[in-house]
């Protein structure tokens, strides 16, 4: 595994700003990758990102596979123009929480926003043996889906 | 936070002109709402495309209605109607258990005891639980004896409880049939009760017990109406007795066997004359696992109604590993898998009910439900002609099971690992967050159970908050299935196409008969899963000179069944399958536990079942990858004179779809190829493709692989792609198939002006025409083998 790049460092700066671009590109386009448009919200060439940057590739793999106990999560609070950050509980029939007030009136900004506030949430070291618990043997990892 | 005060369902998804719909609504705190009849055009609200559209229709179903709130009792039980036989005083009651939740977080939405088989209710009469800290508890009025050990979940165990009325000595068993080397042991524990039982008039009930029985409005919805049950266990139960009797640690272990009166020497209920005289119910759960009743074998047949639809045919204690086919092992299979979010019926009241006038149009319909204070719910129907009675060439074929299938889904926050395929994060709806803090309200066959167990049945009496218009799925960050089928109905409307609808329900049950009266069968965008009466329907119109579009991706792909004992309810009330070994699963069912309980049919993939989903329309999924999609090239296949004709206006060199409302492009979400060593037809043309163009998103499925590798993504695999392919069948039949489920999103791009447009407008102007398609050119008729091809590597090499 790669460690999350800590603050302040060239790498994780370099990520937030491709991250940046490609979410900027998608804006329009009724889906979203972390790739850059080359005609921005035109998905017919598309290039950078996922597909050229495998640090931030992977660190993206590492956030999505992140366990739902108090995942982040996007929630639509008006069809096609408002949304905002929640959180999930982890707990079946507990629903997300609003974390915050900021409104998005675009689908795909809200990205960036989460992408940054995983930056900060994940130790540098997340997933490795530092982080042991007794769910590493429960399952509890949350790759398989459900 | 947010929530839908209005919801509500029809008693069904198709009806014919002059017969009656009904729907079922819950208006939570308005006192009024207002209903109307609307025709569902579009339910796309994005604004590069047309935009949200309804048409509001006159019908004497309009109007106001007084609001109620109406609710659903989920989460599966068994009961018993109260019986003078079962008000005991001395007694034991036994049964093995397999919880999957025996100790639940404080928050967990049903946290607190569980109740196994008990005749209890608001500390009177007795019965089997697991407290809220996990413990199996005997309860005998208000007394309360548990053993202190907190009970293994997914692991099988023995419990056992006897009370002597006139000693007042009470023992519990609790005996886990797997001890580890650490486990403490988990002695018999025995305690005095000097009061006996109370009898109370509250039926017995296995897996819940009686909160309180009143005729409140809300209570109506339960079955037995009125009564309200609480303490829905999670987990298997098999083979519990109750006996009038303390028994002693020997009887309890011949009660094990539970009554047997099929001997000829037989004289009593057995298992021994002296037990077969205390019996008071022994039910076998593999007795009848296809039906919703858990038999009772002893003498007084004191049969449990299951409600909500528990899951049947799983392994028992006793499974061996032998035989995974409960129809051949019945006595292995004595376990039922009770859920505290199972739900196969709402049981509403109906608000209202519709008489379709004879000869109304057939098409997409929903009853739009508004209250003034700016709540809004939508319930889509379809207006089905009988047969023989068809008003159109065309037939649209509505994919109701693979929508039952996607049902109420909780993917987006249930499972941690959903942002992984979606490769982004989740968007969620406010339907999304209804139905978080609803579970009552059922799962899909997607989902686990609050209990991490697969979901796999789903009954379409309940809102379904999945299809309704304006709704994106997380999948997609776009329309699916239901609006996204929407798209197509938009195309045909502005294209001024005369059409009907059908569902798959009527496929099912009518077969070709259904079918046979159209030039041309016209599918949704994902048909996905079907029942094999569907398929055989639709083999044997094509065969027979029929027409089929098939308008999307990974078709024909899981096993279906409709459970048979809701056949009373109508058609298709509940579908069933099961996750076996292979294909795309959000769960696996566990080993022996792949036959259906409804029909008995094995479950999972019907390429396994030797029906190759390439069979159906000539094209089979390969992948799937849900970030973004991209567009189609033509191929040389495109030119030859079979299939020219459908490019007619469009450039060979033009980009296929590099627009659209899913995705950005006509080609993604899932996509289909041909493979003629798989099942497409050796004469198949593979005219478009979206080869070498999809991201690393896109997967290819595991059952098309056997080794675990690097390669398997979209920038590298040559079969994650997509093929739109023709294929003549015969007397003039013929298949189009748009092999991808973004396809239809490209359709209303630019009000239906695009070339997507075009290409479906040619073959369609071609099926729909009367009689056989025109025959192919004579040298089209030749020897094909299936795998026998020139390789391009090899061809110019000199032998």
């Amino acid at each position: 595994m790669i460690p999350i790049p800590k603050k302040g460092t060239p790498e994780r700066e370099a990520m937030i700003k491709e991250h940046r671009e490609c979410v900027d590109s998608m804006k329009g386009v009724a889906g979203f990758s972390v790739l850059k448009c080359e005609t921005p919200g035109d998905t017919t060439v598309v290039t950078g990102g996922v597909h050229e940057h495998p640090d931030l590739k992977r660190v993206l793999l590492r956030m999505r596979g992140e366990s739902p106990k108090g995942k982040l999560i996007v929630i639509c609070t008006k069809v096609d123009a408002e949304w905002r950050i929640g959180r999930l509980s982890g707990i079946r029939g507990v629903p997300p929480e609003f974390v915050g007030d900021k409104i998005y009136t675009d689908e795909q900004e809200i990205q960036h926003d989460i992408f940054l506030m995983r930056l900060d949430e994940l130790p540098e070291t997340a997933g490795m043996p530092e982080h042991f618990d007794e769910g590493w043997k429960r399952k509890d990892d949350n790759w398989p889906v459900t | 936070m947010c929530a839908m005060r209005l919801t509500g369902y029809a008693d069904k998804f198709g009806v014919h002109p002059g017969d009656k719909i009904k729907f079922y609504v819950n208006c939570d705190g308005p006192a009024e709402y207002k209903a109307e009849l609307v025709h569902m055009i579009h339910g796309d609200t994005n604004p590069r495309g047309p935009g949200f559209i309804e048409k509001p229709l006159s019908a004497d179903v309009n109007g106001s209605y007084q609001g109620r709130k109406q609710i659903i009792h989920g989460g599966s039980y068994g009961f018993v109607e109260d019986k003078p036989q079962l008000n005991v005083e001395s007694f034991t009651l036994q049964c093995w258990i397999w919880p999957t939740t025996p100790k639940t977080h404080p928050r967990y939405w049903k946290h607190g005891a569980q109740g196994l088989v008990t005749k209890w209710s608001d500390g009177k009469g007795y019965g089997l639980f697991i407290n809220e800290e996990g413990q199996v508890e005997l309860r005998i009025n208000d007394q309360k004896v548990t053993t202190g050990a907190p009970i293994r979940d997914h692991a099988w165990h023995f419990v056992a409880a006897s009370y002597d009325a006139e000693t007042g000595e009470a023992t519990l068993y609790h005996e886990p049939q797997i001890v580890y080397a650490l486990d403490p042991v988990i002695e018999p524990v025995t305690a005095a009760i000097a009061a006996k039982p109370i009898a109370i008039p509250a039926p017995l009930a296995i897996a819940a017990y009686v909160d309180k029985v009143d005729d409140s409005a809300l209570a109506k919805s339960s079955l037995p109406a009125g009564v309200w049950f609480t303490g829905k266990y999670n987990g298997k139960i098999d083979s519990p007795r109750l006996c009038k009797k303390a028994l002693s640690r020997l009887e309890i272990e011949q009660m094990k066997g539970g009554a047997q009166p099929g001997l000829t020497e037989r004289r009593n209920s057995g298992p021994t004359g002296a037990l077969s005289e205390v019996i008071v119910a022994a039910w076998d759960f593999w007795d009848g696992i296809d039906t919703i009743v858990a038999k009772d074998n002893g003498p007084y047949r004191f049969d449990a109604t299951l409600v909500n639809c528990p899951t049947r045919a799983l392994t028992g204690y006793n499974w061996a590993g032998q035989n995974f086919d409960w129809k051949y092992a019945k006595k292995e299979y004595g376990a039922i898998h009770f859920h505290d979010d199972d739900v196969d019926d709402a049981r509403w009241e109906f608000d209202m009910e519709w008489t379709v006038p004879e000869g109304f149009r057939s098409t997409s319909y929903a009853i739009k439900l508004t209250t003034s204070e700016g709540d809004e719910d939508y319930i889509p129907f379809w207006v089905v002609p009988k047969i023989g009675q068809e008003q159109s060439k065309i037939a649209v074929m509505i994919p109701t099971i693979s929508y039952m299938a996607y049902a109420n889904e909780h993917v987006a926050c249930n499972a941690g690992g959903a942002e992984l395929f979606v490769y982004r994060v989740p968007i969620m709806q406010h339907q999304n967050m209804f139905l978080a803090e609803h579970r009552e309200y059922g799962g899909s066959i997607y989902d686990t159970h609050t209990d991490g167990s697969g979901i796999c049945m789903s009954s379409r009496l309940r809102p379904i908050l999945s299809i309704r218009p304006k709704y994106d799925h997380f999948l997609a960050q776009a329309p699916w299935q239901y609006p996204a089928d929407l798209h197509l109905i938009y195309w045909l409307e502005t294209m001024g196409y005369q059409y009907d609808i059908i569902t798959d329900e009527d496929v099912t049950y009518d077969g070709v008969a259904r079918l046979e009266g159209y030039n041309v069968v016209i599918t949704g965008s994902h048909p996905e899963h079907n029942s094999g009466t569907q398929l055989d329907a639709l083999h044997n119109y094509t065969q027979r000179g029929g027409r089929l579009m098939y308008m999307g991706a990974d078709g024909w792909y899981w096993v279906h069944s409709y459970h048979p004992a809701y056949d009373d309810k109508g058609r298709g009330v509940i579908t069933e399958m099961r996750r076996c070994e292979s294909g795309i699963r959000t769960w696996r069912a566990d080993p022996g536990e792949y036959y259906h309980q409804g029909t008995g049919e094995l479950g999972g993939m019907w390429r396994f079942r030797g029906r190759q989903l390439y069979s159906v329309a000539g094209v089979g999924m390969t992948n799937e990858g849900f970030d973004i999609s991209t567009y189609f090239s033509r191929t040389p296949d495109s030119l030859d004179p079979r299939v020219a004709w459908a490019f007619e206006g469009i450039e060979y060199d033009e980009k296929l779809g590099n627009f659209g409302l899913v995705g950005g492009g006509a080609a993604g979400l899932e996509l289909d190829i041909v493979d003629t060593m798989l099942g497409s037809p050796p004469h198949t043309l593979a005219v478009a493709t979206s080869a070498g163009r999809h991201t690393e998103a896109y997967l290819l499925v595991m059952e098309d692989f056997g080794f675990n590798q690097q390669g398997l993504d979209g920038t590298t695999h040559p079969r994650v792609r997509g093929d739109i392919a023709f294929h003549e069948t015969p007397n003039g039949g013929g298949a189009f198939s748009f092999s991808s489920i973004a396809f239809c999103g490209s359709l209303p791009w630019n009000e239906g002006k695009n070339n997507i447009s075009t290409l479906v407008g040619n073959v369609l102007n071609r099926f729909m025409a009367d009689g056989p398609l025109p025959p192919p050119p004579a040298d089209a008729i030749k020897h094909r083998g299936r795998a026998d091809y020139e390789s391009p590597a090899l061809a110019s090499k000199p032998s």
